[in-house]
């Protein structure tokens, strides 16, 4: 394996004694070119974390490691890193060449080159036509290119990002979202990308970290963190979950793609189900996790599974889906299903839900809460 | 009876008596400085009313007037060290006050701030005791450091009013992109802050050029500002000079106010 | 799974290695703000605690003819002015000059700013800073302007003997009236400042509102406008009461040299009779009756606030 290019070691930041730790303990590896989000809801220490790679803030304990380099103690005018900030922080002094140039001139590269990497980033943004505007006369989405520009000018160690969408209108976001994916993949910056929006993260990154409270609950491939979720948390935070606690039974033999096993499980007064999850989970109780989108939703019973049966309670129609929420027994069910010319299923009809065993994914012993007691 | 009103909006002579009423007391707040105007350019040998006739005489003798001159020049001299004093002490002071945390920050702020608490006969006082024994009574020295007491509230702040609303961010990113601290701070934070140093910079200048307690009692005989100077001529003599020298300090004060009003306002920057 | 790490193994740290990292980080930090404050305390220390802390020593010293001062630690100076007569005046003539300034000044500052606080005018920011530009004007000025207009042969006289109204020319300076008109126009700046902050409530929809309810114009002033700018009418009485008070250049000017008030009696004892200590022990009374109302004062102001 090849050596990482930022490795992040117990990084830790107590902003007073006595306060609980805004980042705790963190540990995170970042391969070269790839761009990594850090996501997580409001508070949880993103911005911490990224303040202290940029050197922005000294962390209270841990080490930042860059290309084997350790930088922990590095001042931040001396680590080459770029930063987009949340409000672009475009010096409102300068025009927008002054502004990308800054950079170039604080490392004394000569005036004719700098023209030349000035000119090429703002092409690069597509703004090549607006150097001399002064940063006011721009539009947000404009500011925020030339804030990237201005960034990737002096082809950093690392990108850094800190919710640089959103100041954006909805459907500015999305293009954004794009553009700022293609230019990372065109200079092959390794980027550190903040942001609270998950759609935002499953889009552009290639490895997501998710926070919580100062720790990361999961690192991993945009897939991984959906699909197979290690916490409570992370599947609560990312889309939406339906969560059954299970009796795991025995191995039902047979091994899933990513090497899981498939298990018998008994879910209260529901009845006995196939459901997938790590090895080893027989013989005790475990959160079994399935997304709305996964149940599949009948109005007659059918004959290939063993449906489970329930009342609708609600129905909510967007257009393109519709979304259910099932009584079973004494907990709700939130389904979705795709709207069809047929049958609208309508509050107080009878339903039958079912679902395939590899939908069913059993979460691994540790709930964050018993994580954050321990 | 109240419904025929509602439709019939009717004049109300409430209003235009308020409006002569705000008309007339502008009148008496501007009254002092219209009228040194207004005697300047009188040709009444003494002060007396209606003006005789329009001359330019007495402006014609001002550059005479040995004493005004004098004056005129230890005022200018003095207000313009005091005032890169008080910027080169206050911007830096009115940056850790903003930038930083620390625990007596409150009450260095309110240190900062409280000689204009102060009535400036008592400071005048203090500083003519404490100076004579030094040595600093009648000199530039002696003038300038009391006049620094004065007019570094001002700079404060305004300075901390125009740090308060910029964006903190604007720093990190020069850091970011490789500035050190002192780069930073020239390159950056000075230019965004601008205004409020340019409005504390002229304030400071006028308060200084301005003051007349303090130099009155630090240096009243042997470098007397302007002020002081003024302040001799009106008691003993009623000729129309002092009218125009009057003026021209009132249209150095009026740079000030549209220089001030023109960078930050002047309500903001005097609250 | 391509999980790369999860903190859930990292061992607790020891906390006397985070205690060290912080401490390096204050440390650091503490130099920066010490370096960028000290210049301005230091000037402060010289030009300002200094003075005023050997004046507040000086006043314990007594005072000998020409000038001389014995150096000694009495009361005898506070004892003369608080129990001569005559300096009992000088304190209750100074104290009324500052009620009596303060009430004209809060009366005809308070139509300026209910106007500007309410007006929607384009010209409302031209027009309060026409109103707060005379605080940037020298006051020997303004009170040159006074006595321009207020003197024997001033402005008013002429006018009134012009017309046939008055023979003998009224007596409007040299005398407590003219000291009050003056300071009423000097402070007059401040005020309308320190109202308009404090009419911050007062909005012209408060005033619609109790009109459209059926208010009459009367009531609507009386009981909406006039509580609502309570506040900013008594913090800028207080305001113009302590600079009242204290000041010195109109007494001195417009006063002749027969109104006597505790600024000017300062003067005197220093320039005329040498008497420092006495000086400045009139000074610390000025000062500790100035921080009565200062601290009367905030209060009312936090309690405003707040
Ligand atoms: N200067 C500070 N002093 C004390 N506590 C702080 C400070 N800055 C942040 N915190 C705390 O540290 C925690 C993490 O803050 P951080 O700004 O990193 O969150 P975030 O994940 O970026 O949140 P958001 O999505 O709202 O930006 C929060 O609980 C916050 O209250
Ligand atoms: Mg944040």
């Amino acid at each position: 394996m090849t050596e990482p290019k930022l490795s992040i070691v117990d990084l830790t930041k107590r902003y007073a004694a006595g306060l609980e730790p805004a980042v705790d303990r963190l540990n995170m590896e970042v391969e070269e070119g790839h761009l990594v989000a850090l996501l997580g809801p409001s508070g949880c220490g993103k911005t911490t974390t990224l303040r202290m790679v940029a050197g922005l803030m000294d962390p209270t304990a841990g080490s930042i490691v860059v290309d084997g380099k350790e930088i922990t103690h590095t001042p931040v005018n001396k680590r080459g890193m770029g930063m987009v900030f949340q409000s672009y922080a475009l010096f409102p002094h300068m025009n927008v060449e002054q502004n990308v140039a800054f950079g170039l001139e604080m490392r004394q590269t000569p005036k004719s080159e700098q023209k030349a990497r000035v000119a090429a980033a703002l092409d690069m943004v597509q703004l090549g036509h607006l150097g001399k505007r002064q940063t006011k006369e721009l539009s947000g989405g404009q500011q925020q290119r030339i804030a990237l520009a201005r960034a990737l000018v002096v082809e950093p160690t690392l990108l850094l990002l800190d919710e640089p969408l959103s100041n954006l209108d909805a459907k500015l976001r999305e293009t954004m979202r794009t553009e700022i994916r293609s230019i990372q993949q065109r200079t092959r910056a390794t980027t550190l990308f903040v942001t609270h929006d998950q759609d935002e993260a499953l889009d552009m990154a290639d490895r997501i970290a998710v926070m919580n409270g100062g720790l990361i609950e999961q690192f991993g491939s945009p897939t991984d963190v959906y699909e197979r979720p290690r916490t409570h948390f992370v599947a609560n935070f990312i889309g939406q979950a339906n969560f059954l606690t299970a009796r795991v039974g025995a191995e039902t033999g047979g091994a899933s793609l990513a090497g899981e096993s498939y298990y018998k499980v008994d879910v209260e007064g529901l009845g006995q189900f196939g459901a997938v999850g790590a090895a080893g989970l027989s013989g005790s109780t475990h959160e079994m996790v399935i997304r709305p989108h996964r149940l599949t939703v009948a109005l007659r019973p059918g004959a290939d599974q063993t449906p489970v049966a329930g009342t609708i309670e609600r129905v909510s129609y967007t257009g393109d889906a519709l979304a259910v929420a099932v009584r079973v027994g004494d907990q709700q069910l939130q389904a979705q299903l795709l709207t069809s010319s047929g049958d609208l299923p309508r509050t107080g009809d009878a339903a039958y839900l079912s679902w395939a065993p590899e939908d069913a994914y059993l979460l691994p012993a540790t709930t964050s809460a018993e994580r954050l007691a321990a | 009876m109240s419904d025929v009103r509602i439709f019939k909006p009717r004049f109300n002579p409430a209003k235009p008596a308020f409006g002569l009423l705000v008309f007339l007391l502008y009148l008496f707040l501007l009254a002092p400085l219209l009228i040194v105007c207004v005697v300047s350019f009188a040709s009444n040998q003494y002060l007396s009313f209606p003006p005789e006739g329009l001359t330019l005489k007495w402006y014609e003798m001002l550059p005479q007037e040995s004493t005004f001159m004098e004056g005129m020049k230890v005022s200018l001299i003095v207000a313009v060290i005091v005032t890169l004093i008080v910027l080169a002490l206050g911007v830096p002071a009115a940056l850790a006050l903003d930038r930083f945390d620390f625990k007596a920050k409150a009450a260095v702020q309110s240190f900062f701030l409280s000689p204009l608490l102060i009535p400036s006969i008592v400071l005048a006082l203090g500083m003519v005791l404490l100076f004579g024994p030094l040595g600093l009574t009648n000199t530039y020295a002696g003038i300038i450091i009391g006049h620094v007491a004065i007019t570094i509230p001002f700079v404060i702040r305004t300075t901390l009013m125009s740090l308060a609303t910029t964006d903190t961010s604007c720093e990190a990113a020069a850091r970011v992109l490789g500035a050190d601290s002192w780069t930073v701070f020239r390159r950056v934070t000075l230019p965004i802050i601008q205004p409020g140093v340019i409005a504390g910079g002229v304030i400071a200048f006028i308060v200084s050029f301005d003051e007349a307690v303090i130099s009155l009692f630090v240096a009243e005989s042997g470098l007397p500002t302007l002020p002081v100077q003024v302040l001799r001529y009106v008691e003993n003599s009623a000729d129309a000079a002092v009218a125009a020298l009057s003026v021209i300090l009132i249209l150095i004060s009026l740079a000030v106010v549209v220089v001030v009003e023109r960078v930050m306002g002047l309500r903001k920057a005097l609250r | 799974m391509t999980l790369l790490q999860t903190p859930i193994a990292a061992e607790k740290r020891t906390d006397r290695d985070e205690g060290l990292l912080e401490k390096a980080t204050e440390r650091r930090n503490r130099r920066t703000y010490l370096a960028l404050l000290l210049p301005g305390l230091l000037g402060l220390l010289v030009s300002f605690v200094f003075p005023l802390a050997y004046m507040i020593r000086m006043s314990f010293n007594k005072g000998a003819p020409d000038g001389v001062i014995v150096e000694t630690f009495t009361l005898d100076t506070y004892i003369q002015p608080l129990t001569d007569p005559y300096y009992w005046r000088v304190t209750l003539d100074t104290f009324q000059m500052g009620v009596t300034v303060g009430i004209l000044c809060v009366l005809v500052s308070y139509p300026v700013a209910l106007f500007l606080a309410r007006s929607t005018s384009k010209y409302r920011g031209l027009l309060i800073a026409i109103a707060i530009a005379p605080l940037l004007t020298s006051a020997v000025v303004r009170t040159y302007g006074w006595m321009v207009i207020l003197g024997t042969n001033g402005l008013i006289n002429s006018s009134l003997e012009g017309l046939g109204l008055i023979d003998t020319p009224l007596k409007l300076t040299n005398n407590m009236t003219g000291v009050t008109i003056g300071l009423v126009e000097i402070f007059m700046p401040y005020a309308i400042l320190a109202m308009i902050s404090g009419f911050g409530r007062l909005s012209p929809q408060l005033e619609e509102a109790a009109g459209s309810l059926g208010a009459s114009k009367f009531k609507v002033f009386t009981r909406v406008t006039l509580p609502l700018s309570l506040p900013g009418l008594l913090t800028a009485f207080l305001l113009v009461f302590v600079l009242a008070i204290s000041t010195f250049i109109t007494p001195r000017l417009l006063g002749g040299g027969s109104v006597q008030v505790l600024a000017t009696e300062i003067y005197d004892q220093t320039t005329g009779l040498l008497n420092w200590p006495f000086a400045a022990a009139l000074s610390v009374i000025l000062l500790v009756l100035f921080g009565l109302i200062i601290a009367v004062y905030q209060r009312l102001t936090k309690k405003i606030g707040g």
